[in-house]
């Protein structure tokens, strides 16, 4: 097991998490760089860069308008490439599109738990706005003005623990994934491409356009026939 | 009317630095009125040497304030802007109040329509769509797209209301930022629509051995299907894992 690599997961999904609402929002969060990132630290690129590629369409259409608290897509992203990652570590073969979708299976709900988490943590938020008032009516104007970095720390601890323990579950579920039967493995492998497909038509749906289902269809019958081309060519 | 001290650059700098961290203790009743106090505190420092009105003014922006973190910059811009005159006696201190009050929802629903709803969507489906070309560096052009944008807007969006005080309405409304994100979206649509079939066929492919054709015309209907089944409201959740139930079950005993 490597510890490095577990703090390491730690630290990173501890910075995306501040990055994602509390300071700068310059999309190092999203999943396609937040698991791609998370990858290559933990000695995965392949495996960070193809879940972040999933999990960025299934959260195309998400987004954080007023007060509406939506799921935590990073969090699910940074979790999910750490176990991806620490599993292929774990069984020493390498990654296959069966642990990434184990991984996906098994971690994707981390939005869901996310979006608890940060409503939670709007309580300890405004226990800092009452703090700030409260010193500004005092005349420390000071203290009512740092309160407001104090908010960014739980987000990276919370957050961060979270990833962490993702890491640190993909060592033990790595061996045991090992034991599954080879059919089963294969039907594991066969589900990652048909996920991809689910969230990319998802992200389709997500991506608010007035005629997406005309758009996306006009851009997949053009790949469709690009790569009908290739093949074609290829045969002579 | 009284002389104040004009902002130097290097607090117009670290307003605008600090302003990156204007959602940072977001709460349900004020929002973001810490992060905007944190953000014009060197200004009022600067521009209110007496106490009294320092403290005065810090509270009359401790009230609720809730706006697109981006387009905020405005906001703040133009709230240096207002303070100034204020500090100079040329205007009453509720002109601030009712300007942040005016701006705030407007250019919430903007920014929310062409940063949320159009640029990243977009910027995330062509991206993606360019993993199976561009591998890693698709993460790395994701950050280099949307930053371009966004910073460049961000600071001009500071500099228009530092400059232009009430007028930013127009200069904003000049940039048209409704028809552009109407495009991105498009763009969104088309890249995740071509992507769902190159991923059918590249991974399918991969994966599928023996069973490839199967397994792509599987994963192509797969998300013309899970496309319907979302339209008709069922859980982004349950079309995920109904899909992978029955691709690992088509694997597993085919």
């Amino acid at each position: 097991m490597g510890w490095t690599q577990v703090l390491l997961a730690g630290l990173w999904g501890g910075v995306v998490a501040v990055e994602r609402k509390a300071f700068l929002q310059a999309m190092l969060s999203r999943p396609l760089v937040s698991a791609t990132v998370m990858g290559a630290l933990l000695g995965d690129l392949r495996a960070g860069l193809y879940v972040g590629m999933l999990l960025e369409l299934f959260y195309l259409g998400t987004a954080n308008l007023g007060a509406a608290l939506p799921e935590n897509d990073t969090v699910s992203a940074t979790g999910t490439a750490a176990a991806a990652a620490t599993m292929a570590a774990a069984t020493g073969a390498g990654s296959t599109q069966a642990l990434w979708s184990v991984a996906v299976l098994l971690f994707i709900a981390l939005g869901r738990l996310g979006r608890y988490g940060d409503r939670l943590l709007e309580g300890y938020m405004a226990r800092l706005a009452r703090v700030a008032l409260a010193s500004a009516e005092a005349g420390n104007l000071s203290r009512a003005v740092r309160q407001n970095l104090w908010g960014m720390w739980p987000h990276f601890l919370v957050y961060g623990g979270v990833s962490a323990t993702c890491a640190l579950l993909g060592f033990f579920l790595g061996p045991l994934l090992e034991r599954l039967p080879l059919d089963l493995l294969r039907g594991l492998a066969w589900a990652f491409p048909a996920m991809a497909s689910v969230a990319a038509a998802l992200a389709a749906q997500g991506s608010h356009a007035r005629r997406a289902p005309l758009y996306a269809s006009l851009g997949a019958t053009v790949v469709t026939l690009a790569v009908i081309l290739v093949m074609l060519q290829e045969r002579r | 009317m009284s002389t104040a001290p004009t902002l130097s650059r290097g607090v117009l700098l670290r307003v605008f630095l600090r302003s990156l961290a204007l959602q940072a203790s977001w709460n349900p009743k004020g929002m973001q009125n810490l992060g905007l106090v944190y953000s014009l505190f060197p200004a009022l420092e600067q521009l209110y040497p007496d106490k009294k009105e320092q403290e005065a003014a810090v509270q009359r922006h401790l009230v609720f304030f809730n706006t697109h973190p981006y387009v905020a910059a405005a906001i703040v811009g133009g709230v240096l802007n207002h303070e100034q005159r204020i500090a100079r006696g040329e205007e009453t201190p509720d002109k601030v109040v009712a300007f942040k009050a005016a701006l705030m929802g407007p250019l919430a629903a903007l920014g929310d329509g062409f940063f949320w709803l159009s640029l990243k969507p977009a910027v995330g489906a062509v991206c993606t769509a360019l993993v199976p070309v561009l591998q890693a560096w698709a993460a790395l052009l994701f950050l280099l797209l949307y930053n371009l944008v966004h910073l460049s807007l961000r600071a001009r969006f500071y500099w228009l209301g530092l400059s232009l005080g009430d007028r930013l309405v127009e200069a904003v409304a000049r940039a048209n930022l409704p028809t552009r994100g109407a495009r991105l979206r498009s763009v969104a649509a088309a890249s995740a629509g071509g992507l769902a079939a190159w991923l059918a066929v590249d991974l399918g492919r991969t994966a599928g051995g023996g069973h490839a054709p199967w397994l792509v015309a599987g994963c192509l209907a797969l998300g013309v299907v899970s496309y319907i089944l979302v339209q008709q409201r069922v859980p982004n959740y349950v079309v995920l894992y109904l899909a992978a139930g029955l691709a690992c079950a088509a694997g597993a005993f085919l």
